[in-house]
């Protein structure tokens, strides 16, 4: 464990090299990919070549970030900002430099996440990062340093704590909040939690919202920047995924085809599969049906 | 905060297999397509499975899928199967054939293992120590103790394993890559049965496939399956993300915590005007308020220009004298819950068959009737009673109640279910006396035109009055309207503090929070209510630590997990019966108010609890309720910090605050954290 945790520090000095499909951007020093064990790839049909081309590792590279995240940050500035990316893209990066310079500010940051699990995650993530003693954890049984300039903790938590303080009278000591998983609002059993904690954090505390890809990103955005008045931007990654995704169907004869045909339906060999398959069903039924 | 876990319960299921319930003419509406506005009540967005292009191929076995994938260099892989147990064995049995190989990387993840025993010792004899080893494969859901799957996550990503059999709920959370996504299902078990997936789901699906720094390109693998559906697979991974809904609604905590910080209704229903579901509210109120006046206006200049020297409130009135005539002449309903109750009470007798809850899945044989509740034998044997109004459907035959027959009853309802069920009768006044109401009606029509007015004068008003009917049917509807969409928002509140209100913890009338509110609205738990009531009522006062964790563990627990039959001690079972009739009393109010009665409470969850309170080792709880280590684990973690909000309440409670904290630090011992 301490040492993938160490390999995940420790970035590699920069080397000038050429990027791949201008995707990868690895940031983890990690060990060479093994070569494929039964690969015999001149046999392949052009199909499956294509199918199959450029599989494997990118070269090492330094760690640069995208666009959308520096955009990200500089929008954090000035407004409440909403991130809507595919997972492993780089959402936790903006968070991490967004705190990274409150902390060096002397101000103080909620890191909510909706999972237990997660929580434990971030809590040891950012103590290797900023070190222990800055960060706390609260979760409904783990309480740990929780004066610390960074808490993280579940959203419920943070929504107690809202309630505390409105009951009390008091101000939440938090100059910035950061909401993990964002799109658990539309959770049907704990999404209310997520609103009321938006709903509730003063119009004085930033607002960092990671999310999943969602359909009506400039709606919910719209929306949260009516409750607040304060203005809140969509930073949405563009090509979506960071390493492309291509699709295929193994067929039951253990051949690999390409899921989707040229014109993006159903490939129709697969369809063709299918169809054939339900007609000797029907056939095999009937003739049943006739003795 | 103890549901922070709770989704992965509710995605991954068990063990009980359910039919695949298989519509042969349902729609092929993409998921994405279909959402509502307001999503206030849970909305079921996916689709029954598609007729067409199903794919009815065996699942090809494990060994021979990673074979294959390995031959296209397409390992390591996430392979989704539908259930846990499927998972398991697809790992045991890729394993098994895989341990001849020649893989140099075994000794490896031995010395990772080894590693990492003395962080997590409990892992050091784990059953699937030797597939991962061994067979460089593990399984992975929520069947398993967290520290087991952060062991295999962590292997995952050093690269030592080339697959891991999951469950869908790895797709949610926590970051686990590989090269190749395996897809052998196109729909997913919920809380709610079998479900296609959606657009979203499976975008965190595919999201695993393709590491970082590590794969040029990600792939996502449709494989044969029985209920695989390549058409379903290529039109999900084109369409576009689905909608996030909003999912606000009243809760007693939420309730007590905004009144007693604002002091007013007003303010509390002012936060739910502002909350995501109801933002387009606000403006369509002002809209139709905007409507309405200008409606006002034009009746008033009409009025003037007759020179009817009426305020418009007459045409108002008349306007409603002559619907409500209307509707006194088709028919019209009085309350649905009313006739549904009353249906209920007659059609739920011993013999039949009934469905429970929300989802309607569970079944239960009726074996004896109260006034409002019902006892009933549940499919896996065991006796319970709810309150009549959590039936969902009646089953129109009767069948013996003694329990060995009834086997054979829940079969006859699994085959034939859908024609059995009892029809809800549909609501239809038949009131007599109506017509002398319309009489009435009519006269009333009749004296609103001022007296004193010749025939021909008089029957020139009464014209114009009712050639401004509809324009006054404009207003009517308008405040309608603004009624219906204000109620929306507040209406859910009310009931909320309706049933606080009898209770005692609020004050309806003064918009109060009580005293006893106050440390209820601290209560930051599932159903504040019960244990609110249990405190009341001094349930603690006798009771010691064992006892205790068995009564919150029974409220913690989900209401139909079994944690196995392990036997309760007398003192326990009529704790629990003592309880079980507070949590009826709470529910019979609740539905009285119109909000949905709490699930029942769970014996078996009690049972294990009380085990582990009283000392027993981990190993031998979970061979004892031979209940999966992740749902135990899941259970105690969740009993441990309801325990822990009761421990907070020392200014109130000192006794049982004082059992809850020894009790918590019980139940969170190792392996609970």
């Amino acid at each position: 464990m301490r040492r993938s945790r160490e390999n995940h520090r420790e970035r590699k000095p920069f080397r000038k090299r050429r990027r791949h499909d201008g995707q990868a951007r690895p940031d983890k020093n990690r060990p060479q990919e093994q070569p494929a064990r039964v690969a015999s790839t001149g046999s392949y049909g052009r199909e499956l070549r294509d199918l199959l081309s450029g599989i494997g590792a990118p070269k090492p590279a330094s760690f640069r970030p995208d666009p959308f995240q520096l955009e990200a940050l500089a929008a954090l500035e000035f407004e409440d900002v909403l991130v809507t990316a595919p997972t492993g893209s780089g959402k936790t990066w903006i968070a991490r430099e967004e705190i990274r310079r409150l902390l060096a500010a002397g101000k103080r940051t909620w890191y909510t996440t909706p999972l237990k699990a997660l929580t434990n995650s971030k809590y040891q993530e950012f103590g290797d990062e900023f070190g222990v003693e800055h960060v706390g954890i609260l979760t409904g049984d783990r309480k740990e340093n929780s004066d610390a300039p960074l808490i993280v903790g579940t959203t419920e938590i943070y929504r107690n704590q809202l309630f505390d303080a409105l009951r009390g009278g008091e101000d939440v000591r938090v100059d910035l909040v950061i909401f993990d998983e964002a799109h658990y609002l539309g959770d049907e059993d704990r999404g209310h939690v997520w609103e009321e904690a938006i709903i509730l954090t003063p119009p004085r505390i930033r607002m960092l919202l990671l999310s999943a890809t969602i359909g009506n990103a400039d709606e919910l955005a719209k929306w949260i920047e009516e409750l607040r008045g304060v203005r809140c931007g969509v930073v949405t990654r563009p090509g979506a995924r960071p390493v492309p995704l291509r699709s295929a169907f193994l067929m039951p004869d253990k051949r690999l085809v390409p899921l989707l045909g040229e014109n993006g339906k159903l490939n129709r060999e697969i369809a063709g599969m299918i169809e054939q398959q339900d007609e000797s069903r029907r056939s095999r039924r009937d003739s049943y049906r006739r003795r | 905060m103890n549901r922070a876990d709770r989704d992965e319960i509710l995605i991954d299921d068990g063990e009980t297999e359910r039919r695949h319930p298989c519509r042969r003419f349902a729609s092929i509406l993409l998921a994405s397509s279909v959402w509502t506005r307001t999503g206030r009540m849970p909305v079921n967005r996916r689709q029954a499975c598609a007729p067409k292009m199903k794919l009815r191929m065996p699942e090809m076995p494990p060994a021979n899928l990673l074979a294959a994938l390995g031959s296209y260099n397409l390992l390591p892989a996430i392979v989704f199967l539908p259930t846990r147990r499927r998972c398991d064995e697809a790992a045991s049995e890729a394993a098994l054939s895989r341990r001849g190989s020649n893989d140099d990387r075994r000794e490896a993840r031995r010395d990772f293992m080894r590693s990492l025993v003395e962080q997590h010792p409990e892992i050091r004899d784990h059953r699937h120590w030797d597939t991962i080893v061994r067979g460089g494969v593990a399984s992975h859901h929520a069947g398993h103790m967290p520290a087991w799957k952060l062991v295999i996550e962590k292997m995952m990503s050093a690269g030592l394993l080339d697959a891991i059999f999951a469950t869908a709920t790895v797709a949610a959370g926590v970051d686990f890559p590989a090269r190749s996504v395996v897809i052998t299902v196109a729909d997913r078990r919920s809380n709610r049965g079998w479900e296609s997936l959606t657009a979203s789901e499976l975008q965190q699906m595919t999201g695993r496939a393709g590491r970082r720094g590590k794969d040029k390109v990600g792939f996502v693998i449709a494989a044969p399956g029985l209920h695989q559906n390549p058409q379903r697979i290529a039109e999900l991974l084109n369409a576009p993300p689905d909608d996030l809904e909003s999912q606000f609604r009243a809760t007693y905590t939420s309730l007590l915590n905004l009144l007693d910080a604002f002091g007013v209704f007003a303010q509390v229903r002012d936060i739910g005007e502002r909350s995501f579901a109801f933002r387009n509210v606000l403006p369509r109120i002002h809209h139709l308020e905007k409507q309405r006046a200008q409606s006002v206006d034009r009746i008033r200049e009409r009025l003037h220009r007759a020179g009817i020297d009426l305020p418009v409130e007459s045409v108002l009135a008349l306007e409603r004298l002559a619907s409500a005539r209307s509707r006194l002449m088709e028919g019209t309903p009085q309350t649905r819950r009313e006739m549904r109750q009353q249906w209920l009470n007659k059609v739920v007798q011993p013999g039949r068959v009934v469905a429970i809850g929300r989802s309607g899945k569970r079944l239960a044989l009726v074996v004896a009737r109260t006034l409002d509740g019902v006892t009933a034998l549940r499919e896996d044997g065991r006796h319970a009673s709810f309150p009549l109004q959590r039936v969902g459907r009646v089953f129109g035959p009767k069948f013996s109640t003694r329990p060995e027959k009834a086997e054979e009853a829940f079969d006859e309802i699994h085959d034939r279910g859908d024609r059995l069920t009892l029809p809800e009768p549909r609501l239809r006044d038949a009131q007599a006396g109506e017509e002398d109401s319309i009489r009435m009606i009519n006269d009333a029509i009749d004296a609103l035109a001022p007296s004193g007015l010749s025939g021909t004068e008089r029957d020139g008003v009464v014209r114009a009055l009712w050639s401004l009917q509809s324009e006054a049917a404009a207003i009517e509807k308008a405040n309608r309207e603004i009624g219906r969409l204000r109620s929306e928002i507040w209406e859910p509140f009310e009931c909320c503090a309706r049933v606080l209100d009898h209770f005692g913890y609020l004050d309806f009338a003064n918009e109060k929070v009580t005293e006893r509110g106050k440390w209820l609205a601290d209560l930051r738990v599932d159903r504040p209510l019960l244990i609110g009531e249990a405190l009341q009522r001094n349930l603690f006062a006798s009771l010691d630590t064992t006892r205790a964790a068995a009564l919150i563990a029974a409220l913690a627990a989900d209401e139909d997990r079994d944690y196995g039959e392990l036997e309760l001690d007398d003192a326990i079972v009529s704790l629990l019966v003592q309880f079980e009739e507070i949590s009826f009393e709470v529910s019979t109010e609740e539905w009285k108010q119109g909000i949905e009665a709490v699930p029942e409470i769970n014996f078996s969850a009690a049972a294990a609890a009380a085990h582990w309170a009283g000392g027993i080792d981990w190993p031998e709880l979970v061979r004892e309720t031979r209940a999966e280590e992740g749902d135990l684990v899941r259970l105690l973690s969740r009993t441990g910090e309801a325990l822990l909000q009761i421990a907070g309440l020392r200014g109130t409670h000192v006794q049982a605050a004082d059992l809850a904290a020894r009790t918590a630090e019980i139940i969170l011992r190792e392996p609970i954290r």
